[in-house]
This record gives C-alpha cells, sequence and structure tokens, in this order.
C-alpha cells in the first residue's frame, strides 16, 4: 500500500523538486515502527558534488533515514526522488541498482580471504579472475586514496582499513550517492582525518555523500550541508555548518549549551576552549596513596593461546578515576572480566583495597565492595526479558528472602526507590528490561552497581555508548559523584574525548600492554593517539 | 477479518475468547478428538464401540478411575520435574531412563534388603527415597557434563535414557542381580514381587487401587509452584537459564543451579517409577517404563511452566492413556491409531499456544 501512494508522482512536482545538482530529494517522507513514529515530515535536498551530513542524538532517526533511501525499508509516507527518477526501491539490491550504495557500522568481511576474494565476492559467476579484479581494486584504492593492499589478508588489516575495503566494495559498483552510516565510532583519530579527506574526494568527482555522525569535528572538517534530526524530525539545517555548530548542538540535544556539563559539553567538542582552561586544575578528590584497585603484571591468555593482556599493572587509587583508551580489542574486554571475576587470569593478581581478589569468585568480588558496569551490558549487566525490580536486586536477592520465598513488594519498593535516585524513567519497577531506552538499562545498572554495600572501586567500560545526551550526563554525574565519595574508577572507553573529559589520567592500551600513560588534558590529546595506534610520540 | 464484517459486537467478544486460554486449549483439545474420531470411522470400526470402550477404560468404573489417577500421578512427577529444569532453561528428555533407574532401586531395595522388616511407613518410603536418589544421579550426570564438558543436556539426558534402559533389561534378565530364581524354563524374565510391606498403601478402599503417589504428587505441585514462582531460587533459576553471565555476575553459582536443576528434575523421574513399581506394577520386568516418560515430557512441555498445568495435563493424558488401552483391548482400534490421536492433542495444544501467543503480540 505505502509502495502505491509513493510510486507515482505527477510529473510537474518532479520538476520543481529536481533542481539542478540535486541527486536526491526526500518529499514529506513518514515511517512508523509500530507505537514508534520514526520518522514524520522529512524533507531533504542532497547534492551531487557535496558531504551532507546527518546529526542526531541516538533514536533521532538518522539510521532509519538511510535505510528508507537504501531501501531495507519502505516509508509509509512521502516521495523520494533519485537523479530526477522517483525513487521507491523494494531492498537494498533495488537501490545499488540505482546507484545507491551503503557503508554499514558493522562489516561484512570474511577475515579469512584477502581483500580482492572479499571485494568479488557475491560480484562474479563463473571463472574467477583475480588479477583483473585486484588491478581494479588498486586503480581505486590509488584513485582516492584508500591505501588497500588487495593481496592482503582481511584477518590482518586494522578496522580502518576494513572499512576501507567496505568503501571499495561501494565504489566499485559506480555509485552516484554513497552513505555511510556512523563509519568513524571505530575509528583511531588519525584514521577518521583520512576517512574525511577520501569523503571530499569522492565529492570532488561528482558523488553525493550522506554521513551520518554525532562528532561534531566531523562535520566541521567535511561537511557542505547538516541536517539536524530530532524524534524523527528535521530541527535544524544548515549551508554553513563551521559558523552555525553552537546552534546545530542546541538542536540536536534541545536546550541551552551554557547548561551542559563541563565534561559533557568538552565530549560534544562544543567547548574544547573551556577545557583547556581548566587545564591542570582537575585532581582526584582525596590525596594520593590510597589505592582502590591494583593489577599487578596481569597476564591473560585466551583458549587459542593468544596474548590478550600482557603484563598489565595499574593501580587506581580512591577518589581518582583512570581512563583506559584504546582501540576496541585491545585487551579491555579481558581485563573488565578478570575484574568481574568471569575470567581466571593466566598470571599476575588483582588487588582490591590492599585484599587479593585474583580469581575469586563474583560473589565475593562484590562483597569485596566491586561494582561492574560492562561494556557489553545485554551480556553481562543485565537479563532483558525479566523485569526492573528483579534485574535491580539480583545480586542482593538474599535481603528480599524470608523462608525462601521471595518479598517481591519489598523488592519492588527498593527498586522504586533507585528509580527516583538515579532518575531510572520506566513505567514501574515491573517493567520488562528490555522495554527501557538504552540510557535507562545503563542508569538502571549504574544505580545496581553504585549501590553496591561498601563500594571501593567501580570499573565502568563504555558506560555512555549508545545513551543520548541527557542520558550521558546523567552517567558522568553519577561516576562524578561515586569518586568523589572516595570511590577509585577504572573508564574504559573508545572515545578519546569523553575520556579526556572525565578522567585524571589516562592510560593507554595496545595489544594488551599499556603503552603510555597522560595526564587527561587537551594538550595530550595528539600523544594519546598516536599511542592508540601504536607509536612513541 | 469475518468476525469483524458480521457483527460490531463480534470483535471483542471473539478477542476475549482468544484470550482465554483454557477455551482454546479446550477447542483445541476437542478439534484434535473428533479428527481421531474421523480416523477410527475410516479404518471401520464402529464409533460407539469405540467410543464405549474408552469411556469404559478411561472413567467405566472405580478401578479404571483409580488406574487412570495412578497413571496420572506419574505423568505428573515426569512433568514437575521437566517443568523444574526447563525454569533453568535446561531440557530434561530423560525421564524415561531416570524411570527405569527408579524402578531397579526401589526394587533392588525392597527385594534385596531387609526393608519389609521396618516400622509401616518406613517399608515403602526407604525404597522410594532410593529410588529418588537414582533418578537424581542420572539426571545430575547430565548437569555435570553440561557444566564441565559443555555436552547439551538433551543429548546426554536421551542417551543416558538408553544406557537406564538396559540396566533395567540385564537387571531383569541376569539372576545375579534382579531376576527371580529359575525354577523351570518358563521362568519369566522379572523379578519376585516386592514384599507388601513396600507397596504404597492405597488411598481409598473403596476406589480400587488407587495409592497414595496421588498424595505426593498434589503435595510436590504445590511446593514446586511456590519455589518457581514465589520462590527466590524460582528467579535464582531462570536468570541462570536466561543469561549465564549476568546470572554469575550477580553471584548466582551458575553450575551448581544447572546440576541442581537437573538432579531434581531426574529426581522426579526416579521417584515416578517408584510409585510405578511400588504403586501398580510390583514386579520389575521388561518395558517397565512403558514410554512414560516420553508422556510426561511432553505434559511438562504443555504445561509451560505451570504446577497446575502440569497435574490437569497428567489427568488429561492418564485418562487418555487409559481409555486408549481399552479401545484397542475390546474395540480392536489399533494401538497406533491410539498413539495418533495422542499425537494430535499435543499438536493442537502447542499450536493454541503459538496461537495465542500470536494474537498477544498483535494487539
Amino acid at each position: 500500500m505505502a509502495v502505491a501512494e509513493i510510486a507515482g508522482p505527477a510529473p510537474e512536482t518532479e520538476s520543481r523538486h529536481a533542481p539542478a545538482g540535486s541527486m536526491l530529494v526526500l518529499e514529506c517522507v513518514a515511517k512508523r515502527f509500530g507505537r514508534v513514529q520514526a520518522l514524520s515530515d522529512i524533507s531533504l535536498n542532497i547534492k551531487s558534488g557535496a558531504v551532507h551530513c546527518l546529526l542526531g542524538e541516538n533514536g533521532a532517526g538518522k539510521s532509519t533515514l538511510c535505510n528508507l533511501v537504501f531501501g531495507v525499508h519502505q516509508p509509509d509516507a512521502g516521495t523520494m526522488l533519485f537523479d530526477g527518477k522517483p525513487h521507491a526501491p523494494q531492498g537494498p539490491a533495488d537501490a545499488l541498482r540505482a546507484g545507491i550504495a551503503m557503508v554499514h557500522q558493522h562489516f561484512s568481511l570474511v577475515p579469512d580471504m584477502t581483500v580482492t576474494e572479499n571485494v568479488l565476492l557475491g560480484r562474479t559467476r563463473g571463472l574467477l579472475d583475480r588479477k583483473a579484479w585486484a588491478a581494479r581494486i588498486q586503480t581505486l584504492s590509488d584513485e582516492y586514496g584508500l591505501a588497500v593492499d588487495p593481496s592482503a589478508l582481511v584477518g590482518d588489516l586494522s578496522v580502518g582499513e576494513r572499512q576501507r575495503i567496505e568503501i571499495i566494495k561501494c565504489m566499485i559498483e559506480n555509485p552516484r550517492l554513497i552513505i555511510l552510516d556512523e563509519p568513524t565510532a571505530v575509528l583511531l583519530p588519525e584514521e577518521i582525518a583520512k576517512l574525511m579527506s577520501v569523503c571530499r574526494s569522492l565529492a570532488a568527482r561528482g558523488c553525493a555523500i550522506v554521513l551520518v555522525t554525532h562528532k561534531l569535528a566531523e562535520i566541521k572538517q567535511v561537511a557542505d550541508t547538516v541536517t539536524v534530526l530530532r524524534q524523527g524530525r528535521t530541527v535544524a539545517t544548515s549551508a554553513e555548518p563551521a559558523k552555525d555548530i553552537q546552534r546545530l548542538v542546541s538542536a540536536m540535544v534541545q536546550r541551552d549549551l551554557a547548561s551542559l556539563d563541563v565534561a559533557l559539553a568538552g565530549t560534544l567538542g562544543v567547548s574544547e576552549d573551556a577545557a583547556e582552561a581548566d587545564d591542570g586544575i582537575r585532581e582526584p578528590s582525596l590525596p594520593r596513596g590510597q589505592e582502590a584497585m591494583q593489577l599487578d603484571a596481569l597476564t591473560v591468555r585466551d583458549a587459542s593461546g593468544v596474548l590478550r593482556v600482557d603484563e598489565v599493572t595499574l593501580t587506581v587509587d580512591r577518589g581518582e578515576i583512570v581512563g583506559v583508551a584504546g582501540v576496541e580489542g585491545n585487551g579491555q574486554t579481558e581485563i573488565g572480566l578478570v575484574l568481574a571475576g568471569l575470567l581466571k587470569p593466566t598470571s599476575g593478581r588483582v588487588f582490591v583495597g590492599g585484599t587479593e581478589a585474583t580469581s575469586k569468585s563474583p560473589r565475593e568480588i562484590t562483597a569485596m565492595g566491586v561494582g561492574i558496569v560492562p561494556e557489553d551490558r545485554h551480556a553481562l549487566a543485565c537479563i532483558s526479558s525479566m523485569s526492573l525490580a528483579e534485574n535491580m536486586c539480583l545480586n542482593r536477592l538474599d535481603s528480599f528472602c524470608r523462608f525462601g520465598l521471595l518479598l517481591r513488594g519489598q523488592m519492588e519498593r527498593e527498586a522504586a526507590a533507585l528509580m527516583t535516585q538515579f532518575d531510572v524513567r520506566a513505567d514501574g519497577p515491573r517493567t520488562p528490561f528490555s522495554s527501557l531506552s538504552g540510557g535507562n538499562q545503563q542508569k538502571a545498572v549504574l544505580a545496581r552497581e553504585l549501590t553496591t554495600d561498601r563500594l571501593l572501586f567501580l570499573l565502568a567500560a563504555q558506560p555512555t555508548r549508545g545513551l543520548d545526551v541527557g542520558a550521558v550526563e546523567a552517567v558522568y554525574k553519577s561516576i562524578g559523584k561515586t569518586c568523589e565519595a572516595g570511590v577509585g574508577v577504572l573508564l574504559i572507553s573508545s572515545e578519546l574525548d569523553e575520556l579526556i573529559a572525565v578522567a585524571h589520567r589516562i592510560v593507554v592500551l595496545y595489544r594488551g600492554r599499556i603503552i603510555g600513560e597522560r595526564r587527561a588534558l587537551p594538550k595530550f590529546r595528539h600523544d594519546i593517539g598516536m599511542l592508540m595506534a601504536g607509536q612513541q610520540p | 477479518m469475518s468476525a469483524n464484517a458480521i457483527s460490531p459486537a463480534g470483535p471483542s467478544m471473539w478477542q476475549s475468547l482468544i484470550r482465554n486460554e483454557i477455551a482454546v486449549a479446550f477447542a483445541a483439545v476437542l478439534g484434535a478428538l473428533i479428527v481421531g474420531l474421523l480416523l477410527i470411522v475410516m479404518i471401520g470400526v464402529p464409533l460407539s464401540d469405540a467410543i464405549g470402550a474408552f469411556l469404559d477404560g478411561a472413567v467405566g468404573s472405580g478401578y479404571a478411575i483409580a488406574a487412570s489417577i495412578n497413571r496420572a500421578a506419574v505423568f505428573a512427577a515426569v512433568g514437575l520435574g521437566f517443568i523444574f529444569a526447563n525454569q533453568a532453561n535446561l531440557t530434561n528428555v530423560g525421564g524415561e531412563g531416570q524411570i527405569a533407574m527408579g524402578g531397579i532401586a526401589a526394587a533392588a531395595v525392597a527385594l534385596k534388603t531387609p526393608v519389609a522388616d521396618l516400622p509401616v511407613g518406613l517399608a515403602f518410603m526407604v525404597p522410594m527415597l532410593a529410588a529418588v536418589i537414582a533418578g537424581a544421579v542420572w539426571g545430575g550426570i547430565c548437569g555435570v557434563l553440561k557444566v564441565k564438558v559443555g555436552t547439551n543436556e538433551v543429548i546426554s539426558s536421551l542417551l543416558l535414557t538408553f544406557i537406564g534402559i538396559w540396566l533395567l533389561y540385564w537387571s531383569v534378565q541376569s539372576t545375579d542381580l534382579l531376576r527371580q530364581p529359575m525354577t523351570n524354563t518358563a521362568t519369566l524374565p522379572e523379578t519376585l514381587e516386592i514384599p507388601d510391606a513396600t507397596k504404597l498403601p492405597a488411598l481409598l478402599d473403596v476406589a480400587g487401587p488407587l495409592n497414595i503417589g496421588l498424595v505426593f504428587v498434589v503435595f510436590l505441585a504445590v511446593i514446586i509452584q511456590l519455589a518457581l514462582h514465589q520462590g527466590v531460587l524460582g528467579l535464582r533459576l531462570r536468570a541462570a537459564g536466561l543469561n549465564e553471565l549476568a546470572s554469575r555476575r550477580a553471584g548466582i553459582p551458575y553450575d551448581r543451579y544447572v546440576v541442581l536443576a537437573m538432579a531434581v528434575a531426574g529426581g522426579f523421574g526416579g521417584f515416578a517409577g517408584a510409585i510405578m513399581l511400588q504403586g501398580d506394577q510390583y514386579v520389575l520386568k521388561d518395558g517397565f517404563t512403558s514410554g512414560y516418560g516420553f508422556d510426561g515430557l511432553v505434559v511438562g512441555l504443555l504445561a509451560r511452566g505451570s504446577s497446575i498445568g502440569v497435574v490437569l495435563g497428567a489427568l488429561f493424558f492418564g485418562f487418555l492413556r487409559s481409555g486408549g488401552i481399552n479401545m484397542e483391548m475390546t474395540a480392536q482400534v489399533p494401538s497406533a491409531v491410539v498413539v495418533i490421536i495422542q499425537g494430535l492433542v499435543i499438536i493442537a495444544i502447542a499450536a493454541s499456544g503459538y496461537w495465542l501467543s500470536r494474537n498477544e503480540g498483535k494487539r
């Protein structure tokens, strides 16, 4: 039904909506999923030879919009014109045929195959002509400065290089519109810069680029036009983004920038000057020397014997926030699992408050005053199909138990109190955990972990990932307050800006080793970026 | 759609009806039974004969009713064990083998030890306890295999069933084990009858062989219902079953809970074996388990975690089995047809559950 509505726009409207240079025109597009109106009344004009940034918080509708253009979903209402012709793709194959390509957040590459083999997968029949494909890839790579070796094994390549293979997979189709969905989330600072220049060179050759992002630095660097989405609506546009940054950010978070927390503003990239200003002021709230947690030559090998954590020695004092920077997959996950008591280290020791905690059970570690906010919330922190109250009290059910029977009322009252204290918004303690938004889920997990008895040390891994600005602020505030109360915090994050804004000092993890340490100051951003790439500055 | 078109009052009535689980299940069973009857007509057995024989076998006499209820108690025991393990997302399909192990243990204790001399209550309770322990070990092995080497409990419990059944066969074939002394070549490969003192006491003298197995089962059903749905244990089992890592992180000893859940399920299977031997069959022989472990599994599956569901389902299958056996004996309806009808009922109930949840999702 939806197809019929958008399939036949009248010829005269067609010409009106497709002025010269327009590659993709969206007119009053809407999409609803169940009860959620994901997009309403979106109109856009994406020009050839330009980089068009889509800015917005999580859940603002950016991905839905891309998926409509790429044919993954079909709009409920509105019209799309691509290159002057009606565009109503029934699937990605239609969109690809029309000349639209998309680089997804998650790559679809086979690690055991070479770059060439990955590119030709699904694009060739009969005999393989690897040489011809390799030559085409080399040409594209040279033309756009992608620096990809066609004969390299994908498994050996960095995340940035893998992403460039995905870009080559798009380019080989000769598209006229390329959609990049949050392409920089997993990249090192220098790789981001490289990607931005690739975007510019693609645009220079007449392509239209749609870049989905929530990072302002990228917009300053590369955007010709910016559209800000909020709750499925267009709330701001700008043809001169560099000048309008403040206005765009206010529109995105729907509040006055002056009211933003300093740390939060630093993370968003809107107040680097402010962050520079407090250079050297931020100090741990307690005098040094009282250790909350200590890792002593911690070493972890995985089941196949690969070294994941390599003799990491690290002390977190009480009242101190130590940031761990590094691209994901450099040992952060394993350190988190060891601290949670879910993984036995191969060697080395863990101390909490001076007492050895190596290889203790999760229950004993919790009893020592360790709270864990894991990076993978759904795997470790919560059980989505159980209720909010059950999730919030799961680690202390003994206090809600009489003669083996569960005191549900008492448990729900406790959960309701925590919900108020930590501003967890939900219909009530009985709501299924899965129905909460990501931000509220994270606040609930934080609430549980921060109210651990005699809390001494908190591990927070990627605590703000996927959260909107309000929730990010709440998470920072809770962590900050905890730290002031004398708890030592180890903050693992792949967002360098977040670490610089929140932590006292930052250690950099590379291939399982700590290869450097800096104070968390913006002037060290470059150094830390180099360390993250494994180079000594 | 059609209900909408007929009358404006249609949808709400229709919806309230489809939301009523019992009504839907009832309709589904009725449908399956009608198909079964058509099948009987097709093979040429007069319908009145078949129905008469069925009712006669299921509820025709005090004896028939008692036999049906005894049977139901066995199904319910296995079913309760099933839902206990299932709370932790574990599927125990080894009821048959656990019944065999329970039967062997109860028979061995009743025949080879002087328990019959114990005061009245203990004389039948000690063999029963032995059966529970034997079943629990049989189920617990699956739990240990799962946490130590990652063997799926469906596979291990099924394979242990074969071992259990062949152990039963061996123990009734060998005079060194439980077989009765060979007096002549016609001596059957079975045990002696267990001593009277070790038999389950009758519940009501008037109603034939109804034994106190029923009382045990009702008591256990209440305990299981409380433990799973009101107890901390139930919540922890559920957490362990839903997310191993998160439950371990929350301080739940996952490994111990898996072994416990499977051991309890097995213990219930062993208990079922005991009430079969001590309440009904009195001798152990090849084929002792009668497929009741699988019937109990089906009862547990269909109950969807509810003890009341287990008891109702067990009663239904108990009567269905008794009626079916009589239909086969007196109305010459092939046993295959009886099994087919049972299968149709299972599919109908399962489908109605799916239908209900799908409608739930739509609303």
